[in-house]
């Protein structure tokens, strides 16, 4: 699996293209800034790009900015955002075009191998996976709000890790219950949130987080 | 009494003219015997005034109980008339009373109910009726700004206007002696003064004398330094003419002079002599005031007035740049606590654990392991606290994206449904975008935790050269910069940029939190809006 990485920390870029190639993905570039950064990404058409949020030049949101425009000109390009902080704002702007195969995470999940790399490879087959603390935030803003206050909770449980990107099957190990469970309470959520069940894993979290985001 | 009958021609026209316009508005009627009194407030004043113009006439004919009766019809249908109606009642008793007194010093005899009190003849002829005008005054004046009456406004800017401090160092009080040095000399210049000749012959003297005392009134609040100079001249020029009429005395012919009656059978000529001298003191006390006064240019009382303002501006500066140094260092020491407790920790636990594990490595790999974990888990750690003090110090999204989008993710981040509104300048200084993002978190936590509010706005503005951030929440409200940390903590950050905190939280809400900082900050880096 091709690999563009945008990291300006010389010890994390390095770090990560070891973690990488040792999980057997193609590095096909690895650079430090956000004009580098579009440039691989629009010319090597990575299976994923891995994306740092503050790049150079001026050190505020340039990849993120990088990534968003790529993506305008390479729709659907599978993006992984990482950053130090997490934020609903940026979570938005990156679901916004409904195109899906986005991933945004703290840079600390990359300690964790197989969720890591499980990510890339989400974001790669056209997935969405939002960090646990994004996802977080969003059920807290809607606990209250109706429909969402009718979920069981374990509806709720279920529906922050569809936010997380999880299949049912590792939502099921996850929940220590079978995934035909999974399924009844994945209907239970459509149903209480109007929304048409799909089997598609991407389309599902897009409509949970559209609904979420409205 | 032609005057009499004027008063209350004018009392009785305005009230008709009143009744007519107010019949059409309906008003509430308020039940019982307490409500009807209490509705009518100050308007019920207007009875007994309309007693004493009517008695002022000193007749019972119709014009008196046609004046009653309209007083009495305006008092029970148009009582928030009637009350705006008496302090101009009350200042036209007044006049009367400074016209009768003038008339009776100038040998009017006959006697007049002024004020329900028989004044004219006997021993008490002059004695009540000016204590009474003035008292009718003063009282007449309190009424007009307490009823809001028309012209409260003009009477509250003439005031305003003349208390001043920037107009110069003459004390008001000082002014004010131009009135009755005025008084002094009328009297001095009225019939059968001024040495024995007639000072003024063929004209109206009261309208010379209500001239004079108008372009004084005029003088003393339009400029007070000029009204003192007047007032020093009268007096050096008063107090020399008494003592030249005791020079002469008793060969000048009886007049008043003051308090002192030459004119009676029983001349006093000490007390002339007593207020002679006063008045002269009084002149010289003044004079090197005034004198000073004029000696500065107009330029230098700009500069006086420019002085203060800057004396103000720099305990202003002194205050708010003690109170930022305090909290900078206060957030200095706290950062230094979260890293020395935190991040700094958890850093060491990390390399105790790898070299317990490096240690372990050939021996007990297993082990070894289960430590490589455990500093994973440190490290994982040491990150959130130092996302968490990173968020405290400077928001990463308002240096990433500034003011408007810092304040859209921190909506996105609270509980509530809130709806943000922003409408500001591309470029926010960072230090003041700081002061208001953290301002504005501090409204929606309390919103969130204290007031449990169901819904929250966010209204960010700029307008003639002030930032503006608007928080209105629908809970319970009773929130108090004064009782809370949080609300005073925001006032003194604020401070600092000359920004100001406005609260309105009635018991029951809504709580209104307006923050308002001066886009131009006055340090030596201006800001860019």
């Amino acid at each position: 699996m091709r690999i563009v990485i945008g990291e300006d920390l010389f010890l994390l870029r390095e770090g990560l293209v070891r973690l990488l190639t040792a999980h057997g993905f193609e590095v096909v570039a690895a650079v430090a800034s956000a004009p580098e950064l579009l440039r691989a990404l629009v010319e090597q058409r990575p299976d994923v790009g891995i994306v740092d949020v503050r790049l150079p030049p001026t050190h505020t949101d340039d990849g993120l900015r990088a990534a968003l425009q790529a993506r305008g000109q390479v729709p659907g390009l599978p993006v992984l955002v990482l950053s130090q902080y997490v934020e609903q704002l940026y979570a938005r702007e990156l679901l916004a075009d409904q195109a899906g195969a986005v991933g945004y995470l703290l840079k600390d999940r990359v300690f964790n191998d197989d969720q890591f790399t499980g990510a890339i490879r989400t974001v790669a087959a056209g997935g969405t996976v939002l960090d646990p603390e994004v996802v977080q935030k969003l059920m807290v803003r809607h606990s209250r709000t109706e429909p969402v206050a009718r979920l069981t909770p374990r509806e709720r449980e279920v529906l922050g890790l569809m936010a997380e990107g999880r299949s049912n099957a590792a939502i099921a190990q996850r929940l220590f219950i079978t995934e035909k469970a999974v399924s009844k309470h994945a209907a239970g959520i459509f149903g209480k949130l109007d929304l048409a069940p799909s089997d598609d894993d991407n389309r599902r979290v897009l409509a949970v987080l559209a609904y979420l985001g409205s | 009494m032609s005057f009499a009958y004027l008063v209350s021609l004018l009392l009785l026209g305005s009230i008709a003219f009143a009744l007519v316009r107010e019949m059409r508005k309906a008003n509430p009627r308020p039940a019982g015997l307490r409500g009807h009194i209490r509705a009518r407030g100050w308007g019920l004043l207007l009875l007994p005034i309309a007693l004493m113009a009517a008695a002022m006439t000193g007749h019972v004919h119709a014009l008196a109980v046609a004046e009653l009766a309209v007083a009495g019809a305006l008092v029970t249908w148009a009582p928030r008339l009637a009350a705006k109606l008496v302090p101009y009642a009350l200042l036209a008793l007044a006049l009367f009373g400074l016209i009768l007194a003038k008339a009776y010093h100038d040998g009017f005899s006959s006697q007049v109910l002024y004020g329900l009190v028989p004044a004219g003849g006997g021993p008490f002829r002059r004695g009540f009726v000016l204590p009474q005008a003035g008292v009718f005054f003063v009282l007449g004046m309190w009424l007009l700004l307490r009823v809001e009456a028309p012209g409260a406004g003009l009477v509250r800017t003439v005031i305003a206007r003349w208390l001043d401090p920037r107009r110069g160092g003459i004390s008001p009080r000082q002014g004010l002696l131009l009135i009755p040095v005025t008084g002094l000399a009328m009297q001095l210049l009225g019939p059968g003064n001024w040495f024995g000749v007639q000072a003024i012959t063929g004209l109206d003297v009261a309208l010379i004398d209500l001239g004079v005392a108008t372009v004084m009134l005029v003088l003393v609040f339009r400029s007070r330094v000029w009204a003192a100079t007047l007032a020093e001249a009268g007096l050096l020029v008063l107090g020399g003419y008494g003592l030249l009429i005791i020079a002469f005395w008793p060969s000048v012919p009886g007049f008043n002079y003051g308090f002192a009656d030459l004119t009676g059978p029983r001349p006093w000529p000490a007390g002339v002599a007593v207020q002679a001298v006063a008045l002269l003191g009084l002149g010289l006390w003044l004079a090197p005031r005034v004198m000073r006064e004029h000696e500065m240019l107009p330029a230098d009382s700009e500069l006086a007035a420019r002085a203060q303002q800057l004396t103000q501006r720099v305990q202003t500066l002194t205050r708010t740049r003690s109170e930022a140094v305090d909290t900078a260092v206060a957030e200095l020491r706290r950062i230094e606590r979260d890293l020395h407790d935190g991040a700094q920790a958890r850093l060491v636990a990390v390399g105790m654990s790898l070299q317990a594990a490096e240690r372990l490595f050939a021996s007990n790999p297993e082990a070894a392991l289960a430590l490589v974990g455990e500093a994973k888990e440190s490290s994982s750690r040491a990150l959130t606290e130092l996302r968490d003090l990173v968020r405290g110090i400077y928001p990463p999204v308002l240096a990433d994206r500034g003011l408007g989008d810092a304040i859209r993710a921190l909506a996105l981040d609270t509980p509530l449904p809130t709806v943000v509104d922003v409408d500001l300048p591309e470029q926010v200084d960072l230090p003041v975008a700081s002061a208001i993002y953290f301002s504005v978190a501090e409204a929606l936590a309390n919103a969130t935790k204290h007031a449990h509010a169901r819904s929250v706005r966010i209204v960010l503005s700029q307008a003639a050269g002030m930032l503006r951030a608007q928080v209105t929440d629908d809970g319970a409200g009773g929130a108090d910069p004064a009782a809370g940390t949080g609300l005073a903590g925001v006032e003194r950050r604020l401070a600092t940029f000359d920004g100001i905190l406005a609260v309105s939280s009635p018991p029951g809400g809504p709580t209104i939190v307006v923050i308002e900082v001066p886009c131009a900050s006055s340090s030596a880096k201006t800001s860019s809006c």
